[in-house]
C-alpha cells in the first residue's frame, strides 16, 4: 500500500470531486484571492515567474474535505482522532527523500525562488501559513508544531512565536544560553501530518508518533542536509536553518489569523535559512485562511474536549468545536449525565486549553442544530446557577478582548471563561421537557393524500 | 542598492504605506524582482512600523 503523503491526498480529493485544476497562468499575488473563491481545493498549474511549480490550496477548508484525509464519516472525524491518538506508531527514518531530490546551501538559497503568496489585504509580506515545523531540544527531544513564517529577506523570515508553545519553550531555553535554535520547516505534508502537529501535546508526547497513529502507518522522516533533525521525507519543500537568538525584537505580521481577524505588528524572532530542499517538481502548499487552520483545529479541539470529558468520568455522546470560534476558542458537548455532571464537563471543558466558551446539554439535544441549543438553554439554564465564570485562564494574543497590546514585547494575556451547564437542573422532572409531537407522525404519511 | 529598491525607500520615505500598497505601487515588476528589493531594504534593516502596521523610512 502508497504511503499516505500530500499527493495521495491530492489524488483523494479529485477522486471525490473536491479539486479543482486551475491552468492559466497565475501570479503570486493572485492566488490567496483566487482559491477562496472556488469550491473546490484549488491546483495552480502554471505560476508565472516560477516554472516548474504548482501551487495547491484549501485542501482541507472544509469538514468533508477533512473527512477526506480521516478517511471517515464527517460526525466522526472527532472519535476517531481520539482512538487514533491513542495508538501512537512511531515514525521510521529512511536514507533518501523526494523532498531533497533539489538541495541549496549557502549562498544558493533563495526564497524568492518560492512562489511566496501575497494572502491578505493588511499582511506584512508574502506568507508561508501551512507548515510543519520541527525542533529539538537536548533535554526533551523533537517536538513539532504550526508556525507561520512571514518573508524577510531570500535568506530570512519572521515566525509567529508569540504564543505559548513547545518551541517558544525551546526557543527560550536556546536564548538563555545566548544560543539559536536549530528548526526545520516542512511544507506539503498529509493534512493527518498537520493534525499532528496542531495538537497540544504534552511536551514529552511525540507528534511523530501521532502522526503515525492518525495514519495508521509510520510516518517516513528523513535527516536534513545540514541540521541533526528529521522531517518527512515526503513533503514537497523543506527550509533548513535556525532561529536567530534575538529575542522578540522583530517585526512580524500582521497576518490574516485564524480567529478572521487581520491581527497586528507582532514582535518576533528571526528565522535564518542555511538551506533549501525541494522536489524536482514541487508543489508549494498555500493554507488558505482561516478556514483551513479551523477545520484542522476543530478535531484536535474536539478530542482534547473529549478527553477531559473522559478523565472527569463524563460520558460524552456528541461534541463539535464551531467553525465560528474557529474551531478552537468554544466547545460544545452532549453527554449521558449523571447528577452533577453537567457542571463537572463544563470544568472539564473549560480546561481545555484557550477554550473560552463551553455548552453542555443532555444527549436529547441535537449540538449541530443551533435551534435545538437555543431551546436548551432557553428552558434548562438558570443564570445564576448554571453560569460559571473562570477568570485568569490562559488567552491568545489574537483574541482582541484580552488587550494584549499592554503586555509589552514577549508577554502573556489571560482570559476569563463561560462555561453553560444546559442539561436539566437536578430536582426538575424530566416529564416537563417532553416535546410537543404530532398525534400520528409516525404512521399518518403526506405523500398518501397527494 | 538595486533601483527597485532605491525607488522603494524613496517611496516609504515620503510616507508610511501598507505592504499591499506598495504591492499595488509595482504591479508591472515581476513577483520575484519586487521581493528581492524588498529584501534589499530589510537587509540594511531601515524599515519601521506605525501603530496600523504600515512601513516607513525615516528620512535622514
Amino acid at each position: 500500500m502508497a504511503s499516505k503523503g500530500f499527493r495521495s491526498f491530492l489524488d483523494d480529493l479529485d477522486a471525490a470531486g473536491e479539486l479543482r485544476r486551475l491552468t492559466k497562468p497565475v501570479d503570486c499575488r493572485q492566488l490567496s484571492a483566487l482559491g477562496e473563491q472556488a469550491d473546490e481545493a484549488t491546483m495552480f498549474e502554471n505560476i508565472e515567474g516560477y516554472p516548474g511549480w504548482r501551487v495547491a490550496t484549501a485542501l482541507v477548508s472544509t469538514r468533508k474535505r477533512l473527512a477526506v484525509a480521516m478517511g471517515c464519516p464527517e460526525k466522526r472525524i472527532a472519535f476517531e482522532f481520539e482512538s487514533r491518538s491513542a495508538k501512537p506508531i512511531n515514525p521510521v527514518t529512511v536514507e533518501t527523500a523526494p523532498c531533497q531530490e533539489v538541495v541549496m546551501e549557502g549562498d544558493a538559497v533563495d526564497l524568492t525562488a518560492i512562489p511566496l503568496p501575497l494572502m491578505h489585504l493588511f499582511d506584512g509580506g508574502p506568507y508561508i501559513s501551512g507548515t510543519f515545523a520541527v525542533s529539538i531540544d537536548e533535554d526533551h527531544g523533537p517536538n513539532v508544531g504550526c508556525y507561520r513564517l512571514m518573508y524577510r529577506t531570500p535568506r530570512e523570515t519572521g515566525i509567529d512565536l508569540v504564543s505559548p508553545s513547545d518551541m517558544r519553550f525551546y526557543y527560550q531555553r536556546a536564548l538563555d544560553k545566548g544560543k539559536p535554535l536549530p528548526i526545520a520547516i516542512a511544507v506539503g505534508v498529509h493534512p493527518l501530518d498537520m493534525l499532528a502537529a496542531s495538537y497540544k501535546a504534552p511536551i514529552d508526547t511525540s507528534e511523530l508518533a501521532l502522526a503515525g497513529g492518525l495514519r495508521g502507518e509510520p510516518l517516513e522522516m528523513v535527516k536534513c542536509k545540514t541540521l541533526d533533525l528529521e522531517v518527512p521525507a515526503g513533503a514537497e519543500l523543506v527550509l533548513e536553518g535556525e532561529l536567530l537568538p534575538i529575542g522578540w525584537t522583530a517585526d512580524e505580521g500582521p497576518f490574516g489569523e485564524f480567529s478572521q481577524i487581520s491581527g497586528d505588528v507582532k514582535w518576533n524572532p528571526i528565522f535564518r535559512v542555511n538551506c533549501i530542499t525541494h522536489r524536482k517538481d514541487p508543489i508549494f502548499y498555500m493554507l488558505q485562511m482561516p478556514w483551513e487552520n479551523d477545520w484542522l483545529a476543530a478535531p484536535v479541539t474536539e478530542a482534547a474536549g473529549l478527553q477531559a470529558l473522559r478523565v472527569a468520568s463524563v460520558q460524552p455522546v456528541d461534541i463539535r468545536a464551531p467553525v465560528g470560534s474557529c474551531g478552537y476558542w468554544s466547545l460544545i458537548a452532549s453527554i449521558k449525565k449523571r447528577p452533577g455532571e453537567g457542571k463537572n464537563a463544563v470544568a472539564a471543558l473549560l480546561s481545555v486549553a484557550e477554550v473560552k466558551y463551553v455548552i453542555v446539554t443532555d444527549d436529547d439535544i441535537d449540538i449541530h442544530d443551533p435551534d435545538e441549543l437555543d431551546w436548551a438553554i432557553a428552558f434548562r439554564v438558570q443564570a445564576d446557577q448554571d453560569a460559571i465564570i473562570l477568570k485568569g485562564a490562559r488567552a491568545k494574543h489574537i483574541d482582541p478582548s484580552v488587550k494584549s497590546w499592554l503586555l509589552g514585547k514577549g508577554g502573556l494575556p489571560t482570559t476569563a471563561k463561560l462555561g453553560i451547564d444546559a442539561t436539566i437542573p437536578e430536582g426538575v422532572p424530566k416529564i416537563l421537557y417532553r416535546r410537543i409531537k404530532n398525534y400520528g407522525r409516525d404512521s399518518i404519511k403526506l405523500e398518501d393524500f397527494e | 542598492m538595486s533601483p527597485l529598491a532605491t525607488n522603494l525607500k524613496a517611496s516609504l520615505e515620503a510616507e508610511a504605506k501598507q505592504f499591499h500598497d506598495v504591492v499595488d505601487d509595482n504591479m508591472e515588476v515581476s513577483w520575484p524582482e519586487f521581493l528581492r528589493a524588498w529584501g534589499e531594504l530589510r537587509e540594511i534593516d531601515i524599515l519601521k512600523r506605525d501603530d496600523e502596521g504600515a512601513y516607513y523610512i525615516e528620512k535622514k
